[in-house]
Parts: structure tokens; sequence; C-alpha cells
């Protein structure tokens, strides 16, 4: 983790109009911020672009980290968290994520979510598998809500504790832990499916 | 998630433990009435099990690599500057090339890849072949180009040889060029009125304005210049041929030249 009197120096270093204290805060949370927008957005484009724009404004808003209020990294990915909410409002998804289970209401004919997945047959080669796999969850986690995406995300992925997700989400303790287990459930019976399809 | 109790347990307090009980944190009697519920209430059940099993999809995900592009672009677009250091440090490792692997990639294997062209094989094929055929017309033997020396001292040797071979022919044809330019001179002292060339033919010779010649008529009975009268009454009696008076001055005159075929 973060060693916070490193971190905070770095920040005024940056705030005095260090460069180098710059790039180097840029070097330390760039790759765990691209993770988060590729996971969230879906596609390397995206979570490029949206990367470039979560930095922007930190770049902006440096002089807004209160160091007593949090720890850095919660203060990085909270906004990182607005700005893909932003992104998700703007790109408009949200029809498409209500629900896994349920069919998109305007077609009624339509296949359920979990059927979108493509379904891959195994390849012999066990790393082609693997990579294989990994889209298939990449693209089930995409499915998910937005609220259960982010919360998942950030615990299973970033290896956030509650308490920090709870500060990034500006929900209750509980309310995290729900959506998470509800999260989780989602996404297993969706891969459940499409992996019962395959066989 | 419907809320009723099940082992003293509600389903509201088994979602908040079911997360600390997948972290592992969760142990004891907390957890064995975690279980005990799941076991009991069929909906917490199902959401155990699904819960543990996205949770271990979820583990199998790896961290993506962000693109090389994408450090230098932030520190572009923050601080507007694109520092050297970041260049030479997102540039891929370039494996080291030899002059002749350089050579090799940028000039012959393209020069090679038109020659292996069919039109361009046959081409060569064909001035080969020519090439061959006019040497042998011509005499050349292989051995005899074999045979040249071409040192540069040789070289040399072969040039002031040859400068003074042409030298010795010229000292040698020179007083047979002066021998026949006096008679020559001697010849016109002698006849001074022999006529050159006429000036009509000089003119020809030095016409150069493309147009054809005058035409020739083919009248050979007829030499040097003659005029004829062409008479045109005037009045009625046009075809009256008594009338015709070769001295009447108001007759047009019409020269006619001929001229002679020289062969």
């Amino acid at each position: 983790m973060e060693d916070v009197q490193v971190v905070a120096m770095l920040v005024r270093r940056c705030m005095a109009g260090d460069a180098a204290a710059w790039e180097e805060i840029v070097q330390t949370y760039n790759r765990r911020i691209y993770n988060i927008c590729y996971r969230f957005a879906g596609t390397a484009d995206d979570a490029q672009d949206l990367t470039q724009e979560v930095f922007i404004k930190m770049y902006r808003t440096l002089s807004s980290y209160d160091q007593s209020k949090g720890a850095f990294v919660t203060w990085v990915t909270t906004i990182t968290r607005n700005l893909l909410v932003d992104h998700f409002r703007k790109t408009k998804h949200d029809r498409m994520t209500d629900s896994i289970d349920t069919t998109a209401s305007e077609h009624e004919d339509s296949q359920p979510l979990s059927e979108q997945i493509p379904d891959e047959s195994a390849p012999p080669d066990a790393r082609v598998r693997q990579r294989e796999v990994s889209e298939t969850v990449h693209q089930a986690l995409g499915k998910l809500s937005p609220e259960l995406r982010e919360s998942v995300i950030l615990r299973d992925l970033q290896d956030m504790d509650y308490k920090e997700i709870a500060a990034v989400l500006r929900v209750p303790e509980g309310t995290v832990k729900s959506r998470i287990n509800r999260g989780r459930a989602e996404l297993a019976r969706l891969l459940q499916r499409t992996y019962r399809q395959v066989m | 998630m419907p809320d009723h109790t099940s082992n003293g347990m509600q389903c509201h307090e088994f979602d908040l433990l079911l997360s600390d009980a997948l972290d592992g944190v969760l142990s004891g009697t907390g957890l064995d009435r975690l279980h005990a519920h799941a076991r009991t209430c069929k909906t917490c059940g199902t959401l155990f099990e699904e819960a543990e099993a996205g949770r271990q999809w979820l583990k199998g995900l790896m961290e993506v690599e962000p693109p090389a592009s994408l450090v230098p672009n932030i520190l572009a677009s923050t601080m507007g500057v694109d520092s050297q250091r970041l260049q030479v440090m997102t540039r891929a490792p370039q494996p080291r090339v030899s002059w002749w692997e350089h050579v090799q990639a940028s000039y012959l294997e393209p020069m090679w890849a038109v020659v292996r062209q069919p039109r361009f094989a046959m081409s060569f094929g064909m001035a080969f072949f020519a090439l061959s055929v006019g040497l042998t017309v011509a005499g050349v033997k292989p051995s005899d180009i074999r045979s040249v020396d071409l040192r540069p001292s040789a070289i040399k040797r072969t040039y002031y040889n040859t400068q003074a071979r042409v030298i010795r022919y010229v000292d040698n044809v020179r007083p047979v060029l002066e021998l026949q330019a006096a008679l020559r001179t001697i010849k016109r002292n002698v006849n001074p009125a022999e006529p050159g060339p006429s000036k009509q033919q000089k003119e020809r010779k030095n016409d150069t304005t493309q147009q054809p010649e005058q035409k020739q008529e083919r009248n050979y009975s007829q030499s040097g210049e003659k005029l004829i009268l062409a008479g045109a009454p005037l009045g009625s009696s046009v075809f009256d041929g008594s009338k015709l008076d070769p001295s009447n001055p108001d007759l047009p005159v019409v020269s006619v030249t001929t001229y002679r075929r020289i062969v």
C-alpha cells in the first residue's frame, strides 16, 4: 500500500510545480486507474481515454486533496469512479445493464444477456483457453449493472477493503457488502449459464 | 432478499456476514450459524454458492497491461511536455543490426525482389544472349578478356603506348598529305580557268528550307530560253486566227523556261 508520508510529500512537490513529482504520481497510479477503467468501460480505447481524463482532472484538482480525509488512493479512486459514472451516463448504457437475466425491454424476443456472450469452444492450448475464459468473464462483468460492477471491481480486482469502497461510493458499508454479494452471484449465474450452453 | 429468520439468523444478517465469510475473516460461532442458515434457507444457500463461484471467477481475471503510450500521453496532456526520459523508456528495445544486414534489408532485398519478377528475368536473359552472340560474332574470346591487365600501372602504360602509336601514325602520314596539297596547288596554277561548281548547284546544296525543288519540264527537245507570244484577241472574234498579229503590242508576253535534264 501507499506510504502516506511519501505520497503527501509527492503531492506537495507537485503542487509546488515539480514536474518530476507529477510524473512519479502518474507512473505509480496509471496501471491501477487503467485497469479500473478497462474493467468498467469494457474496451481498451475507452479505458485509455478515461484514464487520461482522470489524470487531467487529478492534475487540476490536486490542491483539493485533503490528507486528513482519507488516503490518496481513495481520493484517486473516487475521481476515477465519478468519471466512469459520468461516462456511463453519457454513453447511455444503463438500459443494457439493468439485469442479467431480463431481456431488453424494447425487444421481447431478443436473447437474454446471458445468451449474448459468445459460445467459444475450448481450444487445446491452455494459454489460449485461459485468455478466452478471461475474455468471457470480462464480458460477463460488463453485463452487470453499474452499481454491482463497480463494487465487485473495487473489491475483487482492486482489492480495496469495504470501508474504502464505502468511502468511494459514498454508501454504507452494509450496502457495499450486499452489492458485492449480489454482483458475484449474478456474475456466477451468467457464466454458469454460458458454459452450460457450451457443454 | 426475503428477510426471514432461520437458525437464529435473519437473511439480512446473512447478507452482511456472507462477504466476511467468503473473505475468510469470519470464524467460530458466526461461521457455523451462517452455514446453518444457508442449509435451511434456500435463497441464502443459493446466494452463498453463487457468490463463492463468482468470487472464484473474478480471481481468475488477470490485471491488464496499459499501453506504452499511456504515460507519455498523460504527461503531454497535463504538463504539455513529453519528457525525453519517458520517450526512451517507452521505446521498444531495438535488436542490434550489423551494417551488412542493414544494407541487405534496405537495398539488396528490394532489388532482388524486382529482379525475381519473370519479365525482368526474361529481359536479362535476352540481354545476356544478345551480348554473347555479339561477342562471338566480333571474335572476342573470354580468354582475351581474362588476359587484360587491369592494374593501374598497366593501364597507364597502355595509355602511353596508344598515344605514341597515334603520334607515329600522324608523323608518317604528314609527308603524303603535304605532297597531295602541293600537287593540288600545281594543278590549279596550270589550269586556272577550270570552272568550279555552278552557283545554282551551290545554292541548292545550301538550301536548308526543305522545300521541294522547282519541278522540271519534261521537254527534252528544247533548251535555253525562248520567248513565245500568247495571243488573246480582244472583242468577239476570239477564235478567228486570221486576226492574229504577232506585232501587236497589246498582246501579253509569256516567258517559258525549259531546263535540260542533267544525267
